[in-house]
């Protein structure tokens, strides 16, 4: 059965249209223009056990809003969303029992106490005994080290720290589910890299099911097998990373160094760049091999050294998010 | 991401937002309300008393209502913003930079707080002048000589009123945390000046206390005047000490301004 | 059931410890507190002390009676600080999105929006309250009997309750309105002007309605009245404290109901 069960989703906002001036101002008192803004529009997908999904698209694209209607905080317009086949509207203590949030850009810790005060207080609102409360504290140090940063005050914690401290607080109490709203936002690269271990690790000690929503090009490509690409409010793209990549970018780029500045055109292949003596070329894997190809072009030019690359998840992203 | 938690490690601080409202934001339906919710409360509790006295301490219900009138509209006059807004340069750091401006720092924020009571006049002052004449007394002077005195006495109790707000501002400079004895001051002011309880029903060495404080002439010595409650030869020594309030706030005003000015000029805020 | 409770109580217990905790963080605003609110009620009390002092009574009220009314409604005041000050910053809550965390943890979101933070610089209010009303209690001879215990803990629950319901459903507003407005300021000086003196020195209208309407007089007037053996005015006479615990836990369900139907109403932040 899958954890994550998301059909028809739907949310609308309603936002009062104002007018300028006092003639607009007088007017919105008697009666106000309701104008009505598509979050999220007819959104369904599932999601098994076990599995890192990516959530991206651009800013304002609806992955918050998705996000905050999958883990119950938001309602939905129209549609339903079942968590271990719950819904979160019906059944919300149930539901969130299983699940942990963690906000990138709000933290849940205590500001002003020591950190490990914040992991008392949920160890009683999700009624953590004492023994499993330890066992994960134990997990929590091997991975994120934590136990070096739990008697300093969270106002004293780097951001990378603290958002150590948030994963921890949102592991805690077992979740089957982890919802990461744009987890390494604002990280040094140390910090990322602690995140990302950390998410692996979970979803390969604990078999946790990991959603993500990020902008950071690196996680996608470091953790999620699968990505899930929105773009005004509607799904653009749900599969498996490596085939989207096959099916929307398809084709390789060639990068050539020449000894002089002549280059020269193929039938097979694009020049779409050129600067001094570097030159590449954009080709279709099933049109041509690049074997084939660095052949043809070094029978008519004089080449010093040539490097092949793959499409790369940004242009994948890019052109999803064209479409 | 800081300022997001420190409201909500200042959310403890509840009145702090009061003042916020009141002195800072000036939220003029709000003010209107509470000033009005004031008066009602004030206006009642003299015709209560009064049920079975005709006259006490020389003064009737009548005077006493014009008194409660004219009183909620003086504390119209009396709103500052100037400790809010030294509260905040400090809080954000900004002082050093803003003393370096060409503009004196408490110069403008005088004027901010002039050209915010001059709209306030109109938005709040008139309202309740409307409201208060029509439900409680018209607030009617004595006689125009009473009023002629007033004006000046008002223009001095103005005068006392923000030179002791900007005196009180420079605490910012070095309490962590102004907020309780903004409040302090507040009620202090709101209690002891005659604002809402004339100082003639306290007891007589309390009374002899405050008249040596500058309080009572923020509002006490104005709404004497108005009201008719005192005679010219006594008036004119008042108004004499009232002067020499100003005065010595004034200068007490330019001290403390520039030792705080030295201050931060030489920590660098 | 049991469990439930259990769990409620494990959880206030810590959230007390935390706050506590975290005021301590900041003593020099505790400090300041303790001098403020102190000053404010005192200096207030004595004000009306003189005058009535120079009128002898107002509306047959003396005033050690009078130190018996504000006591009560200044420990009231108090006690809707500790426990219910956050619903006077709903606004906040739902423009910056904090019910987000609320929504996410298996407890009521009503507990957690009130109780995860106990204010409890509230106890500055505290101490004037007790002084005036034990003032009061002196004056006017009160005898502290099984009966009278009872129904003071029953009038404070029920006071509470009222003002705590009052904050909460002005606070609800915000939900429909989507603004910041803190009325906070509003609140406290009806309750302060409405529950401090005796509620018959307003015209019938105003009495009216805040008797059935917004039933502020139960939060002091009333019981006090009845403890007290003052049947002046509107009065409602004998029960009276029991009546203010009946309006308190009515008004807080009413409340209740309310908040929960703004909540559906909730948009997070950021939209």
């Amino acid at each position: 059965m899958a954890v994550i069960e998301v059909k028809n989703l739907t949310k609308d906002y309603h936002i009062v249209k104002k007018e300028e001036g006092l003639k607009g101002a007088l007017k919105s008192l008697v009666k106000s223009e309701k104008k009505t803004i598509h979050a999220v529009q007819d959104l369904s997908f599932s999601i098994e056990k076990g599995e890192i999904v990516a959530f991206i698209g651009p800013n304002g694209a609806g992955k918050s809003t998705t996000v905050k209607m999958m883990s119950g905080i938001l309602r939905p317009t129209k549609g339903s969303v079942l968590i271990n086949g719950l819904d979160a509207q019906k059944n919300r203590k149930k539901v969130v029992q299983d699940l942990g949030v963690v906000f990138g850009q709000r933290s849940q810790l205590n500001w002003d106490l020591r950190l490990g005060e914040s992991f008392e207080l949920l160890k009683y609102i999700y009624l953590i005994d004492q023994k499993k409360f330890e066992e994960n504290m134990e997990i929590m140090d091997e991975i994120l080290g934590i136990r070096e940063i739990i008697d300093i005050p969270v106002r004293q914690l780097s951001l990378g720290q603290r958002m150590r401290g948030d994963l921890v607080a949102a592991m805690l109490h077992s979740p089957s589910v982890l919802f990461l709203d744009e987890p390494t936002i604002g990280l040094d690269v140390e910090g990322k890299y602690a995140i990302r271990k950390f998410i692996k690790e979970i979803n390969r000690v604990k078999g946790t099911t990991v959603i993500l929503t990020t902008h950071d090009l690196g996680d996608i490509q470091e953790l999620c097998k699968r990505l899930i690409i929105i773009n005004h409010g509607v799904l653009m793209e749900d599969g498996p990373l490596d085939e989207m990549v096959e099916r929307i970018a398809p084709y390789k780029t060639l990068v050539v160094e020449l000894y002089d500045d002549k280059s020269v055109s193929h039938e097979k292949a694009e020049l779409y760049s050129k600067e001094g003596n570097v030159a590449k070329y954009r080709f279709m894997k099933k049109e041509i091999t690049a074997a084939q190809l660095i052949q043809d072009l070094s029978a008519r030019m004089a080449i010093k050294d040539v490097a092949i690359e793959e499409a790369s998840i940004d242009d994948v992203i890019r052109i999803a998010y064209r479409q | 991401m800081k300022t997001r938690s420190n409201r909500k490690a200042y959310l403890y601080i509840y009145r702090v937002r009061i003042l916020k409202s009141l002195a800072y934001r000036f939220d003029v339906y709000g003010n209107i309300l509470m000033q009005c919710i004031i008066m009602f409360a004030s206006a009642f509790f003299w015709k209560a008393l009064y049920q079975n006295a005709d006259r006490v301490q020389g003064v009737g219900v009548d005077s006493m209502l014009v008194y409660t009138v004219i009183s909620t509209m003086m504390s119209v006059l009396f709103m500052t913003g100037v400790e809010q807004r030294v509260m905040d340069s400090v809080k954000k750091g900004t002082v050093a930079t803003d003393m370096l401006k060409p503009v004196r720092l408490f110069g403008m924020y005088f004027f901010e707080d002039l050209g915010n009571i001059t709209a306030l006049i109109f938005q709040n002052m008139l309202p309740i002048f409307l409201i208060g004449s029509f439900c409680i007394a018209l607030p009617k002077a004595t006689t125009i000589g009473d009023f002629l005195l007033f004006l000046p006495s008002m223009i001095m109790a103005f005068a006392i009123n923000w030179l002791l707000a900007a005196c009180f501002s420079m605490w910012s400079f070095t309490a962590i945390n102004m907020g309780p004895m903004l409040q302090v001051k507040k009620h202090v002011i709101r209690l002891l000046s005659g604002s809402i309880i004339p100082m003639w029903f306290f007891p007589g060495w309390l009374a002899s206390v405050l008249n040596v404080l500058p309080f009572v002439y923020i509002y006490q010595l104005p709404l004497d005047i108005y009201i008719g409650k005192c005679d010219l030869e006594d008036v004119l020594p008042r108004m004499g000490i009232q002067f020499g309030w100003v005065c010595v706030l004034f200068i007490l005003f330019v001290l403390l301004e520039k030792r705080v000015t030295e201050k931060v000029l030489i920590q660098g805020g | 059931m049991i469990k439930t409770i259990k769990h409620y109580m494990r959880v206030t217990w810590e959230n007390i410890r935390i706050s506590i905790l975290t005021t301590l963080e900041y003593p020099t605003n505790l400090l300041g507190w303790l001098l403020s609110n102190p000053i404010q009620f005192l200096v207030g009390f004595a004000t009306i002390k003189f005058v009535v002092a120079e009128f002898g009574s107002i509306n047959g009220w003396n005033y050690g009676q009078l130190a018996f009314l504000y006591g009560l409604a200044i420990i009231s005041h108090a006690l809707s600080m500790i426990f219910f000050v956050q619903g006077w910053f709903m606004g906040s809550y739902v423009v910056y999105g904090d019910f987000d965390r609320y929504m996410l943890r298996p407890m009521s979101v009503l507990y957690q929006f009130f109780f995860t933070g106990f204010n409890v610089i509230g106890i500055t209010d505290l101490i004037p309250g007790i002084c005036v009303f034990a003032y009061g209690c002196i004056k006017v001879g009160f005898v502290f009997s099984l009966y009278h215990i009872l129904a003071i803990l029953s009038l404070l629950t029920g006071a509470v309750l009222i003002r705590g319901g009052v904050y909460l459903i002005i606070g609800t507003t915000s939900f429909y309105t989507k603004s910041i407005n803190d009325y906070g300021a509003y609140t406290q000086e009806l309750f302060d002007k409405t529950t401090m003196y005796p509620l018959s020195m307003y015209p019938e209208s105003i009495q009216f309605i805040l008797t059935y309407l917004i039933p502020i007089g139960w939060v002091s007037f009333y019981p006090a009245a009845e403890l007290l053996g003052i049947g002046d005015g509107r009065s409602a006479g004998q029960g009276a404290v029991w009546i203010t615990l009946a309006v308190g836990i009515l008004v807080f369900i009413l409340a209740g109901l309310y908040f929960y139907r703004g909540l559906r109403s909730y948009e997070s932040a950021g939209n």
